[in-house]
């Protein structure tokens, strides 16, 4: 014991007496985590408060455009025009207007669309009811979109959705109201109006949980466990620099002719490591919990499982510090290990979705992000923090964590042994 | 005589090598000896401590420690012996005291016997005023005594100096070569290496020359040097090894 004390103080004054070390472990993170953190808040928040300009000419004026109307203006997706200020809106200037991208979208709802639509039903129903009036075709006139290439296919299929949607409302209406016309007039018995409800299929959006609750993922939800698995891994940077200068000052070599076994200097440094990634993580959350907050951000929920918070903690920072051991052993020179450190850490990071979310990936990246250690550890505090997992949920992730950092030091020891024959 | 050290034919190439480092290299060293292992660079010298200690692996032959096989028994052997390495094997960026804090911690020196074994070593080496300050900040000459102090911490019954005087002043020397003395007459063996042949020559009670990994002859220096007709054991060294230069 009184061994395994006297490397946890060489450890931890190394540490400390490298103030540039501490501060890229400690600051860099801390630092990240607020402005990745702030930059995709005002990201998210740009899609809904700069509203897509959009043109609307309602040469209708009856039920169907007043309907899109109200529609389009409710989303609180598009800032919805329907003058023009130099000339006077017509489908020609609202074309041209789109074209000059000064709107993104512009529509054009004919004249009469909704009393040739509620005439077509009319007719449609006599006929089914085997009146000789019924026979005249009308004339229907489609709803033009006009939409600026730079447009988002999302907005456009929201658009043309909306515009089907009240169009077939409209439809039903109408055929609904003719039928009961229709059935009035042959049978002679008292009847009301027939109504359709507008929410009739209620649908309610909820984000998938593992159980009962309500927590809602955001940029602090993604960012401050991104960035706190991204601050814990970056400390091979420090491990493996550590290991290396050992070797070049010759202190390692003194330590190996000492009663001092190589699993015991290595549990050394990873005593110490993990001191150092479970206050980065601490730091990181209580960041969450109450700095971010008086940022303007949403404070960071954690779930109800602290153990399952510790279990993800300690196989994420032993997995990064199995890592840093094996970059330390086989690394030649600090330099050497510092660019291979940091490069690799930072690829880990993108593919794993720490910059961006996995699920925003393209496929083959989805699938790519599978082989980083990043985003085992990431989805192991996804599965705590915005599905509310328990210490079950997350041993999937912890064990593949472990595996990978028992393999970095079994390689960090079969490299250390080949070095001595 | 107790063989405190016994080599018999150890042989070591180190891999991508085709000659070997040593090469069937046999001796012993008795109790009590400054046994200084002598001879030019490349010769075989330091892969020979090397193995003493434990740091690298021999492909034959046999050799023991105090009795214990470095094959099987180096955990047995590490508490008894002391090195000192021939570069300054220290942690730069902490102190002197913080050094040998965490050299004794490991050796398993109990505190209480710990420090004043430090404060009684600093002061014997002179380094009591500068022992808070840290090892990059130290000369030459300090870095050396404080290397030397660090083998020296927990009494080892054997102690390897690997060059211990090399690139210091003559105080410097002077006070490390008198101190080993002292420590060598109270039962410290001592197995030196170093290019300095005058100070090994006054140093050593037996010595050994080495070239191409193999012993070219052995003895006290005074019984070589009167055998081969040399003036000194510099003359002697270049009698034996050649005047060729060495890389």
């Amino acid at each position: 014991m009184r061994r395994f004390k006297a490397l946890i103080y060489k450890d931890i004054l190394l540490l400390i007496r490298d103030l540039p070390g501490l501060a890229m472990m400690f600051i860099m993170p801390l630092a990240l985590v607020i402005l990745m953190t702030y930059l995709q808040d005002s990201t998210f928040n740009s899609i809904t408060e700069n509203k897509i300009p959009l043109l609307l000419l309602d040469e209708d004026q009856d039920s169907l455009g007043i309907s899109i109307e109200r529609s389009i203006r409710q989303s609180h997706i598009f800032n919805v025009d329907t003058t023009l200020k130099e000339e006077r809106l017509t489908a020609s200037s609202l074309e041209k207007a789109v074209a000059k991208g000064n709107y993104q979208i512009g529509i054009v709802i004919p004249k009469n669309t909704t009393e040739n639509i509620r005439q077509s039903i009319r007719q449609s129903v006599l006929k089914t009811f085997g009146s000789d009036s019924a026979s005249t075709a009308i004339q229907m006139d489609s709803i033009a979109i006009f939409v600026d290439p730079t447009t988002k296919n999302s907005f456009k299929s929201t658009i043309i959705s909306s515009i089907q949607e009240y169009a077939a409302k409209l439809q039903t209406g109408f055929v609904l109201r003719e039928v009961s016309i229709e059935v009035k007039r042959l049978l002679p018995i008292p009847m009301g109006e027939i109504e359709i409800s507008d929410d009739m299929i209620g649908i309610k959006e909820q984000y998938a949980r593992l159980d009962q609750g309500r927590l809602i993922p955001n940029s602090v939800q993604h960012n401050v466990p991104a960035w706190g698995m991204f601050a814990v891994f970056f400390i091979v940077i420090s491990l493996a620099g550590s290991i290396i200068k050992e070797r070049e000052d010759g202190s390692f070599t003194r330590l190996m002719t000492m009663p001092c076994p190589y699993w015991l200097y290595l549990m050394g440094k990873a005593g110490v490591y993990l001191m150092v990634c479970l206050l980065q993580l601490l730091l990181m959350f209580l960041m969450g919990i109450y700095i971010l907050p008086m940022l303007g951000l949403p404070a960071l929920e954690m779930g109800h499982c602290y153990g399952a918070i510790i279990l993800m903690s300690i196989s994420s920072s032993l997995a990064a510090i199995g890592y840093g051991i094996a970059i330390g052993k086989i690394a030649t020179s600090n330099q050497q290990s510092a660019i291979f450190g940091s490069i690799s850490v930072v690829i880990m990071a993108a593919i794993g979705g720490v910059w961006i979310p996995v699920f925003v990936m393209p496929n083959i990246m989805q699938t790519l992000s599978k082989i980083s250690p990043l985003n085992w550890g990431l989805s192991g505090y996804y599965d705590i923090f915005v599905r509310d997992g328990d210490l079950l949920s997350v041993l999937p992730e912890s064990g593949t964590l472990l595996v990978f950092a028992i393999l970095c030091v079994v390689t960090a020891i079969v490299y250390d042994r080949k070095k001595r024959r | 005589m107790t063989h405190i050290i016994e080599i018999k034919n150890l042989q070591k190439t180190y891999k991508g090598n085709v000659n070997p480092s040593v090469d069937g290299l046999s001796l012993s060293v008795e109790e009590g000896e400054i046994f200084g292992l002598l001879g030019p660079n490349g010769a075989g010298k330091t892969t020979t401590i090397r193995i003493l200690c434990g740091l690298v692996t021999p492909d034959s032959g046999d050799v023991s420690v105090c009795g214990y096989s470095i094959k099987n028994e180096m955990d047995k052997i590490k508490p008894l012996i002391g090195v000192v390495p021939q570069d300054f094997a220290l942690y730069p960026s902490l102190t002197a005291v913080e050094n040998l804090k965490i050299f004794g911690g490991i050796y398993n020196i109990p505190k209480k016997v710990l420090m004043p074994k430090i404060d009684s070593l600093l002061e014997i080496f002179g380094l009591t005023t500068s022992q808070d300050r840290t090892i990059e900040k130290y000369s030459g000459g300090m870095k050396r005594r404080v290397n030397l102090i660090a083998g020296l911490l927990h009494n080892p019954r054997i102690l390897f100096l690997d060059e211990p005087t090399v690139g210091i002043d003559v105080q410097s020397r002077h006070v490390i070569i008198e101190n080993l003395k002292r420590i060598n007459q109270e039962g410290t063996i001592m197995v030196y290496t170093s290019h300095h042949l005058d100070e090994a020559e006054h140093f050593c009670t037996s010595i050994a020359l080495v070239d191409d990994g193999r012993i070219i002859c052995k003895g006290t220096p005074k019984t070589l040097i009167e055998e081969a007709g040399a003036k000194n054991l510099e003359e002697l060294f270049l009698q034996k090894t050649g005047k060729k230069l060495r890389d």
